[in-house]
């Protein structure tokens, strides 16, 4: 007796229907996809991205190659070497970070004493080889000096909760 | 009465009761507790100077906190170190030195290692309360060698009790008072100390820091892997600093013995002439239109052992004094196997008639020196020949009120007063030792001594100086005689060695020979000296054979020759295997090898005191070059001589091969007349490290390449200071400044051997012409 009453309710494709009426249902609704990179989903400013090397206004890079990034990154992803420039400051030579390692915990942003790692909102970037993974000095200041309006943006926005 | 040594009296410390020697100050009794009390102007080998009052701790009774390491212990005194009382003094001691220390630790070179930065994480305050402005110090230019950044002293004093108290020159002072104290240099110049680097270490900020290291690595990157220094025979332990396999700075291992926590700056900073341009890191191979091409490992080897076997017995070895023990073993095997008899390792000597006598070289261990009473010094310039030995010197002078004869050409510049010193010229300290030796009279046991000498020393008489030195050696309890570089380098050291090592027996007193180089004990014992019926470095280049295999060496600056030197080298087959280029090895060599350097590979030194010290490799070493040890073990078995089946290192150390020579004969002193040549090694240009290391060159102490002569020497010779003169020494010409120096003896001249501009001279001892020119 169950066995025939299954039968025709399989016949009658109630599943499908059911089904059916879920699909239909979406039609009406707001659509959540969007079209990127024409359209894309708004950042939050706390957001980890990419990273960037900052500049004071007068162009001098910030980074004084203290190293607390370096030593407080938990995924080694960063290497600095650093050496006394002319004017007797410590800088840079390398600063690299690979992208691989990274696991965008921020707090290499967290420790650096003069706000010059940061991690940026920019997140929709990729690479075709795989040496490309690691960073280097140019790069990141590049990269700092494309986004600096962004940057202190977004920094000024989270600086009342800091 | 009770000795204070020996006494104990009980003291409690936060309720620990504990036995501590009277006299020690509380701080002492709680370090050995392991309670810890934040210091910075207390230093354990220092004098106290309770100014930092940072280990201010309560005491039971007393009014107020009480400095804990000025305050000696007393019979059942209560201490307490972290009490509320304690605490806040502490403090607020931090919060005073605060005020005026810069808080951007970040930019600091000290940061990571910083005393004050660890105290403060214990006793500061997490934000600063102080909103007026900072003092700011300018910056004192002290050389080459140390970076200064005066804002961030906090007056501890430790450097200037440092120069004044262990390197005894005395070079630095507080200026000024209260809060316009300023520490500086006294006259505002370099600081010129051979252990000034010290002062980074005891400097408990970042206001003294390491100059060719500044900025290139931070504290918590590097690794410390402990080694031993080769610059001078002592064996001073110190740890290489490495990241990533570079050796980025040296810094002082904790060795009573020998360097107790202190480190002379040519074992500090002669690393950075590692990274020099012109380190070798590839083979060499001259190829047929005869210019020097990179080979591979396997071709250059062969080629070598080619040489080698090739010139068979007539192979002549010249090592440096700073190898290996083992590479002097495999080399001595080697060279057995060859059948060849000619190596050495005193390149900068030139008398040998003594070596069946000269065995013992150093009677007194390196921690006794300190507690001699009386010291003759022969011709030893002791702070650069070993900068270790003149610190203990010194402390035999300071402690132990050692009363110190010195005989040399030269008034050196010793940090200790002399009780008596006589400046000669290198010919007349022969004869002030036969006078020294006269004035023995029947004291003097004659009985091993050669029959020149006995007749030399009837025919003296003792003057003034030596009475007073033999007499007071006579007198002592614990007598020393000190053989320097230069007495061992005399064109007759040998005579120098016989009349000391007789003088010595017949007082009964110790005797110490330094001789140059890092390693000059294992070199002796070793192998690394021609066996009895072998040729010394003189004989080989008066008769040079086939080939050469020079080791570590720069024909141009590491011989007493150079001329002679140059001259030999230029026949026969040579294979050079070093750590760095140098024109003549391009010039000559067949097949060049690079050797990793002492610090980048495996083996052991034999310190003066006898000791072995094995090192293991603390950085690596450049391009293809490879330890002396492989390579000695390939070109070994390449030539199929036995004893080279070995794999590692270990399987070689067991062995301990020693030779005694015979006699050779002894020449008659000579008659010298003219000007002498005094030719001494400058403390930065033992070898090529040092002189390839730029901070050291540019420091004071590095050697000038001019002539230097008594005021009456230049006046006797017609010539005028400050003009080029024309120097002449057996057919070769230079031309060099001359300055007038009143502390060089009237007869000689002082020309620094072992640097570029002597470089084509004879002899370092030789008699030289200056002319106007």
């Amino acid at each position: 007796m169950k066995k025939i009453f299954r039968y025709f309710k399989s016949m009658a494709l109630l599943e499908l229907l059911r089904g059916m009426k879920l699909t239909f249902s979406h039609m009406f609704k707001p659509k959540f996809t969007i079209r990127f990179p024409e359209e894309r989903t708004p950042v939050s400013n706390r957001f980890r991205g990419v990273h960037a090397l900052r500049r004071y206004p007068n162009g001098e890079e910030r980074c004084i190659a203290c190293k607390l990034c370096e030593a407080v990154c938990p995924a080694l992803a960063i290497t600095i070497e650093s050496e006394l420039r002319d004017d007797g400051t410590r800088r840079t030579t390398k600063y690299e970070i690979d992208l691989f390692k990274c696991i965008y915990c921020g707090f290499c942003e967290e420790s650096c004493p003069v706000d010059s790692i940061v991690e940026t909102n920019f997140h929709q970037y990729h690479m075709e080889n795989a040496s490309e993974r690691i960073i280097t000095k140019e790069q990141l200041l590049a990269m700092g000096d494309r986004m600096e309006e962004q940057i202190s943006k977004d920094r000024r926005k989270d600086a009342a909760y800091r | 009465m009770n000795s204070p040594e020996n006494k104990l009296v009980q003291i409690e410390i936060n309720g620990i009761t504990t036995q501590a020697q009277a006299g020690s100050m509380i701080i002492e009794a709680a370090d050995l507790l392991g309670i810890e009390i934040p210091r910075f102007c207390y230093h354990p080998k220092l004098s106290i100077a309770a100014n930092c009052r940072m280990c201010l701790v309560d005491v039971e009774k007393a009014p107020k906190p009480m400095p804990a390491c000025a305050t000696p212990v007393m019979e059942g005194m209560k201490v307490f170190t972290q009490s509320r009382r304690a605490e806040d003094a502490q403090r607020g001691v931090m919060e005073f030195l605060l005020i005026n220390h810069p808080l951007d630790c970040p930019i600091c070179d000290q940061g990571g290692e910083c005393e004050l930065q660890d105290q403060a994480m214990g006793y500061g305050r997490s934000v600063s309360r102080f909103s007026e402005s900072k003092r700011v110090v300018v910056d004192k230019d002290v050389g080459s060698l140390i970076q200064t950044e005066m804002t961030r002293c906090i007056h501890c004093t430790r450097c200037v009790r440092f120069l004044d108290e262990i390197a005894g020159t005395s070079e630095m002072g507080g200026i000024g008072r209260g809060d316009s104290t300023e520490i500086g240099t006294m006259v505002a110049r370099s600081i010129d100390s051979e252990m000034s680097g010290n002062i980074i270490d005891v400097c408990p900020v970042g206001a003294l820091t390491n100059k060719p290291f500044r900025f290139s690595a931070r504290a918590w990157e590097l690794m410390a892997r402990p080694s031993v220094a080769a610059h001078d025979g002592v064996g001073s332990n110190l740890y290489y600093h490495t990241r990533r396999g570079d050796l980025m700075r040296a810094v002082p291992r904790d060795n009573e013995a020998l360097n107790q926590c202190w480190m002379s700056d040519r074992d500090r900073y002669s690393h950075f002439g590692l990274r020099s341009d012109a380190r070798l890191s590839k083979p060499l191979l001259r190829d047929a239109k005869g210019k020097l091409q990179e080979v591979d490992w396997d071709t250059a080897l062969n080629a070598a052992a080619g040489i080698l076997k090739d010139s068979g017995e007539s192979l002549g070895m010249l090592f440096s004094a700073s190898a290996f023990n083992e590479e002097y073993l495999l080399a001595r095997r080697l060279l057995d196997g060859l059948g060849s008899k000619r190596i050495d390792s005193r390149l900068r000597e030139s008398a040998f008639a003594d070596d069946a006598t000269r065995l013992e070289q150093f009677e007194c261990p390196t921690a006794e020196i300190s507690t001699a009473d009386v010291v003759l010094l022969i011709g030893s310039n002791i702070h650069t020949d070993a900068p270790i030995l003149g610190h203990h010197l010194r402390q035999a002078w300071r402690s132990n009120q050692a009363a110190i004869y010195a005989l040399q050409p030269r008034a050196y510049n010793y940090h200790f007063e002399t009780a008596a010193t006589s400046v000669v010229n290198p010919q007349a300290m022969l004869s002030s030792l036969l006078s020294m030796a006269a004035a023995l009279g029947d004291d003097l046991e004659s009985a091993d001594l050669p029959a020149q000498i006995i007749s030399a020393i009837s025919s003296a008489t003792a003057d003034e100086f030596a009475q007073d030195t033999i007499k007071s050696l006579k007198a002592a309890d614990n007598p020393l005689i000190i053989l320097g570089n230069m007495a061992n380098s005399h064109a007759n050291a040998d005579f120098i060695r016989i009349l000391s090592q007789a003088i010595s027996k017949s007082l009964n007193a110790r005797i110490n020979m330094i001789s140059a180089g890092g390693n000059p004990t294992g070199a002796r014992k070793y192998g690394a000296q021609p066996a009895a019926d072998g040729l010394d470095v003189q004989q080989m280049l008066e008769n040079p054979g086939k080939g050469w295999l020079l080791w570590d060496v720069d024909p141009e600056l590491d011989f007493d020759n150079p001329a002679a030197a140059r001259a030999a080298l230029a026949s026969g087959n040579m294979v050079a295997v070093g750590s760095f280029q140098s024109p003549l090895v391009t010039e000559f060599a067949r097949v060049v090898l690079p050797l990793a350097a002492v610090a980048e590979s495996e083996g052991s030194l034999t310190n003066f005191d006898g000791d072995r010290q094995p090192l293991s490799p603390a950085g690596k070493a450049p391009g293809m070059s490879k330890p002396g040890w492989k390579i000695l073990r390939q070109l070994g078995s390449l030539t199929e001589v036995e004893g080279f089946e070995f794999i590692g290192l270990s399987d070689l150390q067991s062995t301990d091969e020693f030779k005694v020579r015979d006699n050779k004969e002894l020449d008659k002193i000579a008659e010298v007349t003219g000007l002498q040549r005094l030719g001494e090694v400058g403390i930065y240009s033992v070898n090529a490290e040092c002189r390839h290391t730029v901070a050291l060159q540019e420091s004071q102490l590095a050697s000038l390449a001019a002539i230097s002569m008594h005021p009456q020497d230049i006046e006797k010779h017609g010539l005028q200071a400050g003009a080029s003169v024309c120097i002449r020494q057996a057919g070769e010409n230079i031309s060099l400044p001359l300055q007038a120096d009143s502390s060089i003896a009237i007869g000689c001249a002082l020309l620094p051997a072992a640097i570029t501009a002597t470089a084509t001279l004879g002899s370092a001892w030789e008699t030289i012409k200056v002319e106007a020119k």
